[in-house]
């Protein structure tokens, strides 16, 4: 029973994580039918904010070694401007383009990132010992906590719950919510997209911060494809969310990485190193059953 | 580049001056020319650049001490940018302009399309640090060799080691799963440690770019055999982030590693870390037990200004001196020549250690390893190790259980 408690505990802390990738490329989807995958770079680059850009395998550091609340400010900052420029530089030509367009400007962005932190950073992957007491784990009822998947799964919450409070209840949220579900009306009606195309990219800037940031304290390293394989999967959780709806991304990011633990538990060890594929076959065996996505928005219903 | 181009003049000008006291001599004087295939961009560059320029410390004190056979040793690099396709045609090229040597990346996938060409043209290509056995006489053909050990000699030492100076018994296998070098290593670990009398209670396997293992760490504390350590066979990133991750679940039995973990550069990750073990080829820290490997690092430092990046170097720098020392022997460059020397070494002392080759093995099975171990958040060196298992060709190329 405990063991079982223990596995869900460690499910929902990924899943939870998922959500929060998963939330910014749904949000920016919704906006500007944009797959972001520079989302990717932007907690890559916010990750390695924390440390003086140089060459060095062992640098010392920047952002890290401020008080927390600056850290966090100035890795917020980072992947907010960051996420704006490209947003101003690449996307924002190209918003009259077709999705498949804006995709491949996406990945063009995303390697641009890449190589150029290459360039500085080099590829060598490094290690910072930031909130290595978070990474510690706490006994409750012999349930094992790590600090960071606490830490984790209360700042999905706070963040979603934020979320929701800033796009129901706020004119500039209700204005989002509009362009999400009709573009072309919302403009009609004055909203102006511009600043509700930045929103959008602002918003996800400070989600990949916090995703960086949780990153770190979780892994203690840095790494030029750290944010890659959390993109990917925040991707793939948006289309079985439903594409366009924000409840629907979190949801599927949250279900990918809760399936992803479970598989890892209970997949007989000969198939656990092919754990991926499993859970790659069940969104696909999801969109089979529901091509429409779990949660469909009346934007989406429009198109099919 | 730079470098290579001075290298050239000053070589042409021994030429030169050469040929104006005798126009005989050039055939004798003419310089003898080692190509580089190696990635000088992209993320394998960090694992080619430290060999490289310990390679090239190498041939600069060939060429001070009176060069190889009389002649001096030029250089060229052609940048593979980390791709598989230029790594063929940087081969194909540098044989070409009629490289004596040909030096391939540091590993099988991205070394051996260039040391195919060289082997085609029956040239000795030698990676820098491949731990595949694949990159040699099997993978390649029969002028490929590798300067490094297989990586399931690394798996084999810390097993043996572990269960005769550490006393353990019951090992947990935790294996990331990525790539094959990994699996190799875990492969030797498994047999070593059986071999040596060791049972594995539990194993499990993890990705390295996961970023969590959370759901291992709850099998590891819920076996039903209590484990008395925890080998992994992993590499940074992902290795780094598995350990901090089970030393902040409170783990603290003994953690073995393979050698790719090897190097203070990721010990940030793990503050503190005690009880870390694994086999390694060199310290960098002025405490290895062979004078002649602190003067290496010595000589690095004044020759790049800066202590070598990582302890791979070493193979690099062994690499010339062990293709230097055959062409000796074989008083010529003809690859055919220096293949049959090289074939014939048997324990033949190098810098990195006793080296032997055979006609179907170029990859070190037994070299003595370095035992290191992390304290204060430092790899120390421990002592020599000789791996008694040696493994065999089922082992090595993972045929069969």
């Amino acid at each position: 029973m405990l063991h079982v408690l223990q596995v869900i505990l460690d499910a929902i802390a990924l899943g939870s994580l998922y959500a929060l990738v998963a939330l910014a490329i749904g949000l920016v989807f919704g906006v500007m039918k944009l797959i972001n995958f520079a989302q990717g770079d932007y907690i890559t680059l916010g990750a390695y904010s924390l440390v003086v850009p140089s060459a060095s395998i062992t640098p010392p550091l920047l952002f890290g070694a401020l008080p927390v609340p600056a850290m966090i400010f100035s890795v917020v900052i980072t992947c907010v401007i960051l996420a704006l420029a490209t947003e101003r530089i690449a996307f924002r030509p190209l918003r009259n383009s077709s999705p498949a367009t804006l995709l491949v400007a996406s990945f063009a962005v995303s390697y641009f990132i890449q190589h150029v932190t290459m360039l500085v950073q080099t590829g060598r992957p490094k290690s910072v010992g930031i909130g290595s007491q978070l990474a510690n784990a706490v006994e409750i009822a012999g349930l094992r906590m790590p600090g960071v998947q606490i830490l984790t799964m209360g700042v999905t919450l706070a963040l979603l719950i934020g979320l929701v409070l800033f796009l129901k209840k706020t004119p500039l949220g209700v204005q989002m919510r509009a362009a999400a579900e009709n573009f072309e009306m919302a403009r009609l009606l004055g909203i102006r997209a511009d600043k509700v195309i930045a929103l959008a990219f602002v918003i996800s800037g400070g989600l990949a911060a916090a995703v960086s940031m949780l990153l770190v304290v979780q892994t203690g390293t840095l790494d030029l494809r750290m944010g890659l394989m959390p993109v990917v999967i925040a991707f793939f959780a948006t289309v079985i969310g439903g594409i366009g709806s924000l409840s629907g991304a979190a949801l599927g990011g949250f279900l990918v990485g809760f399936v992803s633990v479970l598989l890892q538990t209970y997949l007989p060890a000969d198939l656990r190193p092919s754990r991926d594929a499993f859970v790659f076959g069940l969104v696909i065996l999801t969109l089979l059953v529901r091509p429409q996505g779990l949660i469909v928005t009346s934007a989406a219903k429009e198109r099919v | 580049m730079t470098a290579s181009k001075t290298l050239t003049l000053a070589a042409a000008a021994t030429v030169v001056a050469g040929g104006l006291l005798s126009f005989g001599a050039f055939a004798a004087d003419h310089p003898i020319k080692i190509g580089f295939a190696i990635a000088e961009s992209g993320w394998m560059h960090n694992y080619d650049g430290p060999p490289f320029k310990a390679a090239v410390m190498k041939i600069e004190q060939i060429n001070k001490a009176g060069g190889l056979l009389g002649r001096q040793i030029e250089y060229e690099v052609i940048d593979t940018k980390t791709e598989r396709e230029r790594s063929a045609t940087a081969g194909a090229e540098l044989v070409q302009s009629g490289v004596d040597l040909l030096v391939v990346s540091c590993d099988y996938d991205f070394g051996a399309p260039a040391a195919l060409a060289g082997n085609q043209a029956k040239i000795i290509s030698i990676s820098q640090c491949a731990a595949d056995p694949k990159m040699g006489v099997q993978g390649v053909g029969p002028y490929a060799f590798t300067a490094n050990s297989a990586a399931q000699a690394e798996g084999i030492a810390i097993a043996e080691w572990a269960i005769k100076k550490l006393n353990l018994k019951a090992a947990y296998v935790l294996e990331d799963t990525t790539i094959e070098y990994n699996k190799s290593a875990c492969a030797g670990f498994r047999a070593g440690w059986e071999a040596a009398g060791g049972t594995i209670v539990g194993e499990d396997s993890f990705k390295n770019d996961d970023p969590s293992i959370a759901a291992q760490i709850t099998r590891l504390k819920n076996s039903a055999e209590t484990p008395d350590n925890i080998f992994i066979c992993s590499f940074t990133p992902g290795g780094a982030s598995a350990i901090r991750q089970l030393r902040g679940a409170g783990i603290d039995l003994p953690i073995l590693g393979n050698t790719a973990m090897v190097d203070n550069y990721w010990l940030n990750s793990v503050p503190g870390l005690k009880d870390f073990y694994l086999a390694a080829f060199m310290s960098l820290y002025g405490d290895d037990p062979r004078p002649q490997m602190n003067t290496f690092v010595e000589d690095h430092r004044a020759r790049w200004s800066e202590a070598p990046v990582s302890s791979y170097s070493v193979l690099g720098y062994s690499l010339i001196e062990q293709w230097a020392h055959a062409v000796k022997k074989a008083e010529s460059t003809d690859g055919e020549k220096v293949l049959g020397v090289m074939n014939g070494f048997s324990d033949e002392a190098f810098l990195v250690g006793p080296t032997s080759y055979s006609s179907d093995l170029h990859i070190q099975t037994n070299r003595p390893w370095l035992i290191m171990k992390v304290e204060n958040d430092s790899f120390k060196a421990v002592e020599m190790y000789r791996n008694e298992l040696t493994p065999d060709m089922n082992l090595l190329f993972r045929i069969g259980k």
